[in-house]
């Protein structure tokens, strides 16, 4: 985020307990400016998915306070929160409801009072942004295979269209080439629509390929925040969140007496070093 | 060692498709062996564990060609359930197979359907929570532990039943990286002290290569590709333009290949790969000077 920009997301000392006295998140601070491609990582049971829900204002913060757009979370209208910061479940099963695709991709415009012709404009463009068929908008979404349905769960989320997406887990279950098939394409929403993209992943080349910035967490704070290749090389912080980083960046370390960049993201990367190194010895 | 598993000019097509879901396979696995097997979505490898297990023909209507053979009996030919105590499979989705309110009653159900005595039972309990380090969940329920407890969990109700033969279908789908590492040290240590055949279907290959003794490719239904671990890689060109995405370091090195500054095997780990740069590096500067 560059200094000048007022950042769209603010965090300030956000506590968050669920009904039972769980801390699920502690002294959180955080700033996210308009455009940035974000990878939250840390082990399961860390707080990602928690604070992504206080994002988008479907959870109320403890203590502290949210401000997105400048609107407080705690006295925001879900409503017009929904609008700003959109939430992609895991699992698109367990968000897609309707009996067929056009409404699934509806039923959030028309949640937010939109007239019927916005409404269709709406979903008619939000098709088009995920590639969704028109022979598709009368099918049952369960009869699409799951990165169809991943795409018609992110179009209801556009329809809304917010400024920022939060997608958690795109590429569970997808074989390499799915995966990089949504991640390819939540990185055109980033590049070609000025969309902030925040992704809750496991899968670290994944985080070296796309993020710009990493949120590292464990145990409901955050422990590493800054520029992918900066958090990959700090190895032993990164140790603590239970994370490794990509093969690549490994072997980088591992030889980085050797004058390989220990925060190394990619193969390229790698073998363009590798090339300059053999030539000096 | 003989083999275990028989798979000869095997064809299954699933009822009202066209499409044959697995095509004309043939592959043979020696007992003791861990085998990768690798491959796109809707390739076929999940109905492939399901042929070695019984589940296909015996729970699914289509057309079967050729045999399917499992420690020198075609599956056809074993009495319901004999079969399934031979080759156990662990789902991806572990949910899909809990029943219990508890853990311990979970990973007891199976023994108790094989009929086994309970001494019996509390002595392959007592192994199999050592093994999987389950101990402080036996009285959890099921449903309220995290991803990686499930798995494990899952993958111990199939084990506590000691089938010679353990298919395990993306057992590490939901898992963060540490939970994934731990779920794969279970399969070293089975490998290491038990002799189980282990057939593990993969996407994440960065665990699975180290442990496996032979990898299989398989796309569109068809047994493409099936060899030692080694050797299955040297085709990394071929795997690559499939859609197949091996480990950063094996395909750094086939970079180095590529530009004809390396010409030894591909590493299948960090630390083979950390060597071979070195050794590699060094020859440079020798060759420099």
């Amino acid at each position: 985020m560059s200094d000048n920009q007022k950042p769209y997301i603010e965090v300030k000392d956000l506590v968050f307990r669920y009904a039972d006295g769980t801390q699920a998140l502690n002294n959180i601070n955080l700033n996210i400016g308009q455009g940035e491609f974000i990878a939250f990582i840390g082990q399961n049971g860390s707080g990602k998915t928690t604070l992504s829900k206080c994002l988008n204002g479907l959870f109320k913060p403890s203590e502290g306070d949210i401000l997105v757009d400048g609107l407080n979370s705690r006295t925001t209208p879900i409503a017009q929160m929904v609008r700003r910061v959109g939430y992609v479940f895991q699992n698109p099963d367990h968000q897609l409801f309707n009996s067929n695709c056009w409404d699934e991709i509806a039923y959030g415009p028309r949640n937010i009072e939109l007239a019927e012709d916005e409404v269709k404009a709406r979903v008619e463009e939000a098709a088009k942004v995920v590639g969704l068929p028109e022979d598709n908008f009368t099918e049952h979404p369960f009869f699409l295979t799951k990165g169809m349905r991943q795409r018609v769960a992110i179009a209801s989320i556009l329809a809304l269209r917010p400024k920022v997406i939060i997608v958690d887990e795109p590429t569970t279950g997808q074989d390499s080439r799915q995966s990089l098939e949504i991640m390819d394409f939540l990185l055109s929403l980033n590049q070609e629509r000025g969309h902030t993209i925040i992704v809750i992943t496991h899968v670290m080349p994944i985080v070296a390929r796309y993020a710009r910035r990493v949120v590292a967490m464990g145990s409901g704070r955050i422990l590493l925040d800054g520029p992918t290749d900066e958090v990959f090389a700090q190895t032993e912080e990164l140790a603590k969140t239970y994370i490794e980083p990509p093969q690549i960046t490994q072997l980088a370390q591992s030889v980085a007496d050797l004058g390989f960049y220990p925060g190394t993201l990619t193969i390229d990367a790698m073998v363009e070093q590798y090339k300059k190194i053999a030539a000096k010895a | 060692m003989t083999s275990l598993i028989e798979i000869k000019d095997y064809t299954w097509r699933y009822l009202y498709t066209n499409q044959p879901a697995l095509n004309n396979i043939n592959l043979t696995l020696e007992e003791g062996l861990f085998l990768g097997v690798i491959g796109p979505n809707g390739s076929g490898k999940t109905t492939l564990a399901y042929s070695i297990n019984g589940l296909i023909p015996g729970q699914y209507h289509g057309i079967k060609e050729g045999t399917v053979n499992v420690a020198g009996k075609e599956v056809e030919e074993y009495d319901k359930g004999a079969l399934q105590q031979q080759v156990g499979v662990v789902f991806s989705d572990p949910e899909a197979q809990f029943t219990a309110m508890t853990v311990e009653d979970e990973l007891v159900f199976g023994m108790e359907n094989l009929g086994m005595s309970l001494a019996e039972i509390r002595e392959r309990l007592e192994w199999v929570v050592s093994l999987t380090d389950l101990q402080p969940l036996l009285l959890k329920p099921p449903y309220e532990i995290s991803g990686g407890q499930k798995q494990r969990v899952a993958l111990a109700a199939v084990l506590a039943m000691t089938p010679k033969v353990m298919i395990l279908d993306e057992p590490t789908s939901m898992l963060d990286p540490i939970s994934r590492k731990r779920v794969f040290d279970v399969l070293a240590k089975l490998k290491k002290e038990q002799n189980n055949t282990i057939i593990v279907i993969e996407h994440s290959l960065e665990n699975l290569i180290p442990l496996a003794d032979r990898m299989a490719f398989m796309l569109n239904g068809e047994l493409v590709l099936e060899d030692e671990t080694r050797a299955f890689f040297s085709q990394i060109a071929m795997l690559m333009e499939k859609g197949i995405f091996p480990p950063d370091a094996m395909q750094f090195f086939h970079q180095l290949t590529l530009n004809q500054v390396y010409s030894g095997a591909l590493p299948l780990t960090v630390e083979e790969a950390t060597q071979s740069l070195r050794a590699n590096l060094a020859q440079m500067a020798g060759g420099a000077k």
